[in-house]
């Protein structure tokens, strides 16, 4: 059997393999793809396009001007922009420094802004100009200009690896947003494992940041990884405008979530594979479960799908599946540089790339890292014999039975998720005639009914769920089935929200 | 084009986007997300399902529409 490291080593040609080095800080990574990639084009807004070369040339400026700042080092910069040149060049440009970066969501309203400057401390803040308003309150921080940069230039600093490099909000859907802090060797080795996808990958890639620089998906596996790799990365600061223009733009890499593949399948049902702009090779898919349906849709089209896991609390990348056709449930393969172990059915995953700890939360941090350096997921898993990863459900959702008993709605779902008749489901706990049981909610998927009578619908998902159970112990099996006309309450990436 | 035109088309693009909906029940006073349960992301497919099919854009900075005849108002002054 290959172990994980082979698994990963081997997706790329041996020569391009012992091209890219790890390399653990920021300062080093800026400094390296400038010269190895020289004369390669490396970013683009449609208007101007800037080789390696410059894109380093333009860093090096960009940091002259905050260095002139004359903040500390390590002092906390935000970045406060959609996903525009300016914002790449000043995450590059503040980590490389050896400041400390934080991305704000290009959503954030104005009181947000003002209560996460003063939560993590932010010495420094810039700005889109039409976010500008939304600053005016802020005291004690340098607000400044998205677009400011010096004539002359400032070298990459000396950072110790084990500094603190950038701050991701998480968990901020719901109640106080939370600051990861993830060290330059945490980053880099998220940045480094973002090379790893099957064939060549040097110079072979037309990338769109589509997905938010605020998340370590969109900024590890969407940007620094097209770095990494020597491709080209178009930004995008209007994703409904930037999808629009994938026939000009022609993109042959996706790094996006389930809900932008379910919109492009969409667009591509109404208008045509050509509407993807006829180049796209490859959809690199995170953040949810990623329903067969859509994997079929895209492998019929010729476009290889990898999907992955991975939280803001390790650097984005824990596991990553390029066998989807083979292993279609599966999140994958545990990415190097990285020690799991699963303890009572939860995944602890130790390594370069997990974080130092919550900013100024204690408390949380103690929850989530042991004292020898484990972090505890919060996902139940499975490991097949193969040392495929799955996960059974999150620790936050059991169900726990009257006889004490846990079920994980995620393992009963599945199923649900394998029909191509399903759109969604859910499985919750509820009550029949006053006792608890099992419930589902199904969404259909109602194409594949081909105008057959809504009696139908209904008809087919029950015998479907009797399917099912015959499957299931008596005490897990689901006693309550409704067949919903209406979608689910949705959250922003459009996973089903659990209410 | 007319706007009863315009709804016929966006119909269509409604049954793909929200395959569950009955679109005889759908109306230019229909609300997008209340009643057809557009969210932000599925809003950005419409936009863009919409400007092909009808073959303009939507312009920068209008607010977002709340009915489907908002939407038909949109293409025909698009179109104009």
């Amino acid at each position: 059997m290959m172990t994980n490291e082979e698994y990963f080593h081997s997706m790329l040609p041996k020569e391009e393999f012992e091209r890219i080095p790890y390399l653990p800080t920021m300062g080093q990574f800026v400094n390296w793809f400038t010269r190895e990639y020289a004369d390669m084009p490396a970013l683009s807004d449609t208007v101007n396009t800037f080789t390696y070369a410059q894109l380093g040339q333009r860093v090096a400026r960009r940091r002259a001007f905050i260095e002139g700042l004359g903040l500390p080092k390590g002092a906390h910069i935000a970045i406060f922009d959609r996903n525009s040149q300016d914002a790449i060049e000043l995450f590059l440009a503040v980590t490389s420094a050896g400041y400390v970066a934080m991305n704000f969501p290009a959503s954030l309203p104005e009181m947000a802004v003002i209560g996460s400057c003063m939560k993590f401390d932010i010495a420094a803040i810039f700005v889109r100009e039409e976010f500008m308003p939304l600053t005016a309150k802020l005291q004690g921080v340098k607000v400044l200009p998205a677009a400011s940069i010096a004539e002359t230039e400032a070298p990459a600093a000396d950072i110790d690896p084990d500094s603190p490099a950038a701050i991701f909000f998480t968990g901020g859907t719901t109640g106080q947003p939370k600051g990861a802090v993830l060290s330059h060797r945490a980053l880099m080795r998220g940045n480094y494992n973002a090379i790893f996808k099957p064939g060549k990958v040097i110079g072979q890639h037309r990338y769109i940041a589509i997905l938010p620089l605020s998340h370590v998906f969109g900024l590890i596996a969407g940007t620094m990884g097209c770095f990494y790799t020597g491709n080209l990365l178009f930004t995008c600061e209007d994703m409904k405008a930037t999808i629009g223009k994938f026939p000009m733009l022609k993109p042959t890499l996706l790094v996006i979530v389930p809900g932008i593949c379910d919109i492009l399948s969409g667009l591509v049902k109404m208008y045509g594979p050509q509407f993807l702009g006829g180049n796209l090779r490859m959809i690199i898919s995170g953040a949810a479960n990623v329903p067969p349906r859509l994997v079929d849709i895209f492998t019929k089209l010729g476009v290889e799908f990898c999907f992955g896991y991975g939280l803001t609390e390790t650097a984005n990348l824990t596991s990553a599946n390029a066998d989807a056709v083979t292993h279609p449930t599966s999140i994958g393969r545990i990415y190097p540089g990285q020690e799991t172990k699963v303890v009572d059915g939860e995944l602890w995953v130790k390594g370069d790339n997990v974080f130092s700890g919550y900013y100024k939360d204690p408390v949380r941090t103690a929850e989530a890292l042991t004292e020898d350096g484990w972090l505890r997921t919060g996902d139940l898993v499975r490991f097949d014999e193969e040392g495929y990863l799955y996960i059974t459900g999150r620790i936050k959702n059991l169900i726990i039975l009257s006889n004490g008993e846990n079920v994980s709605p995620e393992s009963l779902e599945e199923p649900f998720y394998a029909d191509p008749c399903v759109r969604d489901a859910m499985v919750k706990e509820d009550e029949l005639n006053g006792s608890q049981v099992i419930a589902v909610e199904i969404l259909p998927f109602m194409p594949a009914f081909d105008g057959k009578p809504w009696e139908a619908v209904e008809a087919y998902m029950n015998a479907l769920v009797a399917k099912i159970n015959a499957t299931l112990p008596s005490t897990h099996q689901i006693r309550k089935v409704t067949v919903r006309t209406e979608d689910f309450k949705r959250t922003g990436s459009m996973k089903v929200a659990r209410v | 084009m007319t706007k009863e035109q315009v709804l016929d088309g966006l119909k269509e693009v409604i049954a793909v986007i929200r395959p569950n909906t009955d679109l005889t029940h759908v109306t230019y006073e229909t609300e997008l997300v209340r009643e057809l349960g557009i969210d932000s992301l599925t809003m950005m497919l419409l936009a863009l399902a919409t400007e092909e099919k009808f073959g303009m854009r939507f312009p920068d900075g209008q607010a977002l529409p709340v009915t489907v005849g908002e939407v038909c108002d949109t293409v025909l002054n698009a179109r104009a």
